[in-house]
């Protein structure tokens, strides 16, 4: 899958798991934090993250400092999901 | 005695909004305009919640934001020492999705939003985070009774402790799996002509509803709109059984001749009836009816709010509603019947 066809499939996941209904996928940059000032996410919102990419992407992020890598914006996700993924 | 101060709901009918509450809940965009039935279900009308954080409101259950939508107008009115909330079913939709993660993922790693909202206790708890009120929180989940129950509750909390103030309510929502289990037991007409029609069906089965309704309490008369005088909860399939029970209680709470020359003696002036067109539930309906005066009007609500288990919450709430009567006060009887076996009696006495 293209890099960009992946982000535009990630947001919609994002949207989707978070209960974001306010929001578009075009709603949401490539670079845009998605925790703070960024998309506002928060703590509770991580785990839903972290379930997201198990499921969609068969990826199991055990290690915190890992998770907090991962999950800084739409790009760094989906670097680690192309180098990760297993489905 | 235990005293109603404040009071709001979010139900199916909003025209029914009124006073301090319909401006406290005005704001933001609403879910919904639709009074009335939809696809057999009253379904709530819900305000624009302008007091809920949106990162806050996008992870609560339906359940919940029925629940917290309708206290915060209240939680900003004095000071609070307890929330107590009846509730049947809770967050049942978002249980259903967490049980259904279940599945699906063979208990493997599962989403814990669904869990938290779709769990009965979520909404006093998330009306005690949202208001910072760290007291007394508990929920009360006795299927059909459970609104009565948390009356009961704060009535004792107050015998205990005079002075202090609760949240009473009760709270339902409709989840589409559970009305589909429901609807498949008999407890819903598959076809439904809103309105009083309601009450011409002779077939088993009810409409579907939802709603909140909440109740500032306390010991203190002063200000108060109301007080609930009795309540009594039971289970029986006799109707007999019911009538007699009626009868004790109205000769406990109230006496002949306590009211004189107000209204019949040992009579309340009004009796809101929980029929809802299920006519497996009108004799015991009929045998409390056949208890009271026949001069007593009789006001059946079911018609604007749908069958839920805390509907009888709705009822204390659109008691107050109604134009004062004269002369004041005056005494009401609400009693409502859950699928024919749960039984509740409230006498509320109305001041102004």
């Amino acid at each position: 899958m293209e890099t960009a066809q992946l982000k535009e499939r990630l947001k919609a996941q994002i949207i989707e798991f978070l209960n974001l209904s306010s929001t578009t996928p075009a709603d949401i940059a490539d670079d845009q934090p998605l925790f703070g000032e960024g998309l506002g996410l928060d703590s509770i919102d991580s785990l839903e993250l972290i379930v997201l990419l198990n499921r969609e992407y068969g990826i199991v992020i055990k290690d915190p400092k890992e998770g907090r890598k991962v999950l800084v914006d739409v790009n760094t996700m989906v670097d680690y999901i192309t180098q990760h993924r297993t489905k | 005695m235990l005293y109603i101060h404040h009071t709001t709901c979010i139900s199916p009918q909003p025209r029914l909004v009124g006073g301090e509450e319909a401006s406290a809940l005005a704001g933001g965009e609403g879910r919904g305009t639709a009074a009335g039935p939809v696809n057999g279900v009253y379904k709530v009308v819900e305000p624009g919640y302008p007091g809920i954080p949106p990162n806050t409101l996008r992870r609560m259950s339906k359940a919940v934001r029925l629940g917290v939508g309708a206290a915060m107008p209240l939680i900003r009115q004095e000071r609070i020492d307890g929330i107590l909330i009846g509730t049947g079913n809770g967050g049942m939709e978002e249980s259903v999705k967490f049980l259904r993660q279940i599945v699906d993922y063979s208990e493997g790693m599962l989403a814990p939003g669904n869990f938290v909202q779709g769990i009965p206790n979520a909404i006093a708890s998330q009306i005690g985070l949202s208001g910072h009120l760290r007291g007394y929180n508990s929920t009360y989940i006795h299927r059909g009774l459970g609104f009565e129950h948390a009356l009961i509750d704060a009535s004792m909390l107050i015998s205990e402790h005079p002075g202090t103030h609760y949240l009473v309510g009760g709270v339902d929502e409709v989840s589409g799996y559970h009305y589909r289990i429901e609807l498949a037991d008999g407890w819903y007409k598959t076809t439904v002509t809103p309105g009083l029609s309601l009450y011409d069906y002779d077939s088993p089965g009810s409409i579907a509803g939802e709603g909140a309704a909440l109740f500032l309490v306390s010991g203190e008369s002063a200000d108060a709109v109301a007080a609930i005088k009795g309540i009594e909860t039971f289970h029986s399939t006799d109707q007999h059984i019911v009538a007699t029970r009626l009868r004790a209680f109205l000769a406990r709470h109230l006496p002949a001749g306590s009211q004189p020359g107000q209204q019949l003696s040992g009579s309340p002036a009004l009796y809101l009836s929980g029929e809802n067109g299920d006519n497996r539930a009108l004799p015991f309906y009929s045998a409390c009816a056949a208890v009271l005066d026949p001069a007593v009007p009789v006001v059946r609500y079911k018609h604007l709010c749908g069958e839920y288990p805390t509907a009888s919450a709705f009822a204390v709430w659109l008691a107050l509603q109604l134009a004062p009567p004269q002369p004041l006060p005056q005494h009401i009887l609400f009693y409502n019947n859950h699928k024919l076996t749960q039984h509740s009696f409230i006498l509320l006495e109305r001041f102004r």
